[in-house]
């Protein structure tokens, strides 16, 4: 039975927050890489990208509703029922993160804690050419992970006729039908 | 388990393929097709090249000693093989960090011409 759409807060204020403060950081963090003279900038960015994530850690236990990891912890049975749904064309809606975007999400937050863990150490002249590589390595490895993000952003978006980057900017979406709605916890 | 170590052996083997200071003024002077100069790598090193930079803002003019980061502070050891024996020992390390420094101070990347002038002249240093 279709009903009215209903406007739903899923994304609190923090995480949004949160979301687009390591957008931001990460961006500057990647395009000063290169370059001794941005070095500074490069370093500053590198630490408030660990910050950021220290923070959703956090946010992720103490946090509410579709913030908290418990809300979206992907068992590889919801990961593999959501895949096949997708394969079907027949995708299952999640209010919040769904499966895969939450896989995206745990890889993201580890390998940004390894990028920020290694880029210390070579700032800190620890580890020699092993840390620059890790440290490249891990950096390029979030760059990969970001831009399979955006895809199932935008295919997800277009699947399932909302427009999730605006959700994660106001915070709202609204529920087409909320009788059918999944979570991923 | 036996996969990871031939993979692990392999890595080894590869990372472990050292190359010699010298070998690197070979490589650029067969890229350039001219010999080096030492009296001109000195001149390029320690004079800026455009940017704001010059190699020396870092390494200082004399590289038989340890430098300072133009921007961060941070020490850096001679670079000089004379006086440390860990550089211009591989290959990825030294295409690498002549890349970034180049567009640091030049604000392009160096002719092999460049290389191997600068090879020349801190393979010279005493």
């Amino acid at each position: 039975m279709q009903t009215e759409p209903k406007p739903i807060r899923v994304w609190d204020l923090p995480t949004r927050l949160f979301h687009w403060s390591l957008v931001a950081s990460f961006a500057i963090a990647f395009v000063t890489a290169e370059s001794e003279k941005l070095r500074d900038i490069h370093v500053i960015a590198g630490y408030t990208l660990a910050g950021l994530i220290a923070f959703r850690l956090l946010w992720g236990f103490i946090g509410g509703g579709y913030s908290r990891f418990a809300e979206f912890l992907p068992t590889p049975r919801k990961l593999a029922d959501y895949i096949k749904s997708l394969m079907n064309g027949k995708p299952q809606h999640y209010v919040g993160h769904n499966p895969a975007g939450a896989v995206a999400i745990f890889l993201l937050l580890g390998v940004g804690i390894a990028a920020a863990a290694s880029g210390w150490a070579v700032y800190e002249d620890l580890g020699g050419h092993f840390m620059e590589e890790l440290h490249e390595g891990a950096s390029n490895g979030m760059m990969a992970i970001v831009v399979i993000h955006l895809a199932g952003v935008i295919v997800s978006s277009w699947l399932h006729r909302e427009n999730l980057i605006l959700a994660m900017i106001t915070g709202w979406k609204k529920l087409r039908n909320p009788a059918h709605e999944n979570s991923a916890g | 388990m036996r996969y990871i170590l031939i993979i692990a052996a392999t890595l080894f083997a590869a990372s472990a393929q050292a190359e010699a200071p010298r070998d690197f003024l070979a490589r650029f002077e067969k890229e350039a097709g001219a010999a080096a100069s030492a009296e001109r790598g000195a001149r390029f090193f320690t004079t800026k090249q455009g940017g704001e930079w010059s190699c020396a803002s870092c390494h200082t003019e004399k590289p038989m000693q340890a430098g300072r980061h133009a921007k961060t502070d941070k020490a850096i050891t001679p670079l000089a093989p004379a006086a440390n024996a860990e550089r211009f020992t591989e290959a990825a390390k030294v295409d690498k960090w002549f890349r970034r420094n180049c567009n640091d101070t030049l604000n392009r990347l160096c002719s092999a011409q460049e290389k191997a002038d600068v090879m020349a002249w801190l393979l010279a240093l005493r």
